[in-house]
């Protein structure tokens, strides 16, 4: 068995390579203590490229582990976002010019990849145990990357909000799950749609307080305190993974515990997630709206989208949740994008407040133009990808003829693109206050190009995309 | 005793615990109150387990009694790191960021 372990057909292989390579990071990182360069992350990026490659060559249909892990559409979507996020995240890393990232880095990749495993065993569990601990696996070396720079004022005060909020919605969850359990008398997960078609009252109550939990881990208001803490006090390309790898954990949780299976049953929860989408989309607008750090900016219009995400969620239908997956690609490359040039102005600049971008596009007009893009497809304007995800979107929610929430949503886009293009405005009309262009390191120029051609392939040539995801809706709402 | 007076008392221990969560201002106070609101958990768990005659409950009161002590073990490490920066461990005090 044991040599069986990496082959390519054995349904686990990824995450045991995964489980190898934080191994080798681990082992190289003590045997080069002291030294003060970038080894360790290097090895992490090739082996995450590699993971990636792997990633995308894998087929679905295969159970491992008596039906509790299963490699279908949905987790192999799941996988392959979090092996291109974290690749991506680690590469901007390496741009970073921290001195702890030199003297501690085989401490931050070895953590990373731990979490990385948690999200990819996550995608597949089908079992409320694995559930459980593959979500506490993603979550704790979460809290102390968070608190990563312990030097800095504001890295353990975030990791501390972080870790409170977090902790609560892991007990919230796991009292959730164990009413689910009690009232199923199983941990199958395939066993949770018989008893929501019988409206057995404690699996609903089970299932509303792990919606509960869930809302405060994919960031949905009134669950989002956090987010804005968190984002600004950790290091940029960790946050740019953070506002997307975990949330997109979450959501496959949710399609995982509420939609798979479920059939006509997940009607129950349209209520539940269209409130909640509500909320968050005009909350999180509408906060974002004074923020004068950028980090924060991007926080509250994180919530925002977290918002349109449940609201295509809310659809409960094969074109809703493959929107959902489009809006979460869509959403990791400008939103990614968006925090490496954010990265790479503090980096120059050491200030993330948004009248640093002042006069950007005549300092760097490159760099400022990627920023414009980046906030254009966040804030859904044709012809990059968030147009197409916003636009898709709402064609779900009014095929089910809810217009409300379809009209609610596209009022407050326009508010979300006035504080986009209040960025945009600083910096392309005022004057700069220093002439010298930013500095931007090569790994973070890729980086940056990277999203860059993902929103632009996305805008141009959305098709491809939205029939691969409408095939993984698809397995969704056939099963049983 | 029935099954529901083990859920009663699970009930009872987790709202203590949220309650501990939100009026505690020191924050190992606050990591207590999380302590006792996934000790309820377990409490369900087992008795579930029990009354249902099947013995996956009690495998998952193992997995969280075990995350449950790295979590609050991490926890703890903040605190210490907080504590060295800020010379306190009253989260009133910890208002650096805006809330």
């Amino acid at each position: 068995m044991g040599e069986l372990v990496l082959h390519p057909s054995y349904p686990l292989v990824l995450e045991s390579t995964l489980g190898v390579l934080l191994l080798a990071v681990l082992v190289v990182g003590l045997f080069r203590r002291g030294a003060t360069d970038h080894v360790a992350g290097w090895l992490t990026l090739a082996g995450l490229v590699g993971l990636s490659l792997a990633a995308w060559q894998a087929e679905p249909g295969r159970v491992a582990l008596e039906g509790s892990f299963v490699v279908d559409e949905l987790s192999l979507f799941g996988k392959r976002l979090f092996l291109i996020s974290a690749t991506l995240s680690v590469l901007a890393t390496l741009g970073l010019s921290h001195p702890s990232f030199r003297k501690r880095g085989t401490e931050y990749y070895v953590v990373f990849l731990a979490s990385l495993l948690g999200m990819l065993v996550l995608a597949s569990a089908r079992d409320l145990i694995l559930l459980f601990v593959a979500f506490e696996l993603m979550s704790i070396p979460l809290y102390f990357l968070t608190g990563f720079l312990k030097g800095e004022d504001a890295a353990p005060e975030g990791a501390m909000k972080f870790f409170l909020i977090g902790s609560i919605s892991s007990a919230v969850i796991l009292y959730g799950l164990s009413f689910v359990y009690g009232a199923v008398g199983t941990t199958d997960m395939a066993a949770i749609p018989a008893a929501v078609a019988v409206a057995d009252p404690l699996v609903l109550l089970g299932l509303a307080l792990m919606a509960g939990g869930l809302g405060f881990k994919i960031a949905a208001v009134p669950f989002h305190m956090w987010v804005p803490d968190t984002y600004e006090a950790a290091n940029s390309p960790f946050v740019a993974w953070l506002s997307i790898a975990p949330k997109t954990a979450g959501f496959l949780a949710i399609f995982r515990l509420y939609v798979e299976g479920v059939g006509t049953g997940a009607l129950f929860w349209v209520p539940l997630f269209g409130t909640l989408a509500a909320v968050s989309i005009v909350a999180g607008n509408l906060m974002a709206i004074p923020q004068t750090n950028i980090k924060r900016l991007l926080a509250y219009s994180g919530v925002a989208h977290i918002g349109y995400l449940l609201l295509g969620l809310t659809a409960m239908s094969v074109s809703g949740a493959a929107m959902v997956m489009f809006y979460l690609v869509a959403y990791l490359f400008g939103n990614m994008g968006a925090f490496f040039v954010v990265q790479a102005v503090a980096g120059s600049e050491g200030s993330d407040d948004i009248s640093t971008y002042r006069g950007l596009a005549r300092r760097s007009p490159g760099l400022a133009l990627c920023l414009l893009l980046f906030l254009l497809s966040l804030g859904g304007i044709p012809f990059v990808a968030g147009f197409w995800a916003k636009l898709f979107i709402f064609w779900a929610v009014v095929e089910q003829g809810m217009y409300f929430l379809a009209f609610l949503g596209a009022v407050l886009t326009v508010v979300a693109l006035y504080y986009y293009l209040v960025v945009a405005r600083h910096m392309y009309i005022d004057e700069p206050e220093s002439p010298h262009p930013i500095k931007v390191p090569g790994v973070l120029m890729v980086a940056i190009g990277a999203c860059m051609a993902g929103i632009i392939v996305m805008g141009v040539y959305p098709e491809p995309w939205v029939q691969a995801f409408m095939r993984v809706a698809m397995t969704l709402f056939s099963t049983t | 005793m029935g099954l529901h007076a083990y859920l009663a008392l699970a009930a009872v221990v987790f709202a203590i615990g949220l309650f501990g969560v939100i009026t505690r201002r020191n924050m190992v106070g606050i990591l207590l109150g999380i302590e006792l609101m996934l000790n309820a958990v377990n409490i369900n768990l087992v008795a579930f387990s029990r009354f249902n005659g099947e013995v996956t409950g009690m495998v998952l009161t193992v997995f969280a009694i075990c995350i449950t002590v790295a979590e609050v073990a991490l926890g703890l490490a903040i605190v210490i790191l907080l504590f060295r920066t800020r010379r306190t461990a009253m989260a009133d005090h910890v208002d650096w960021l805006k809330g």
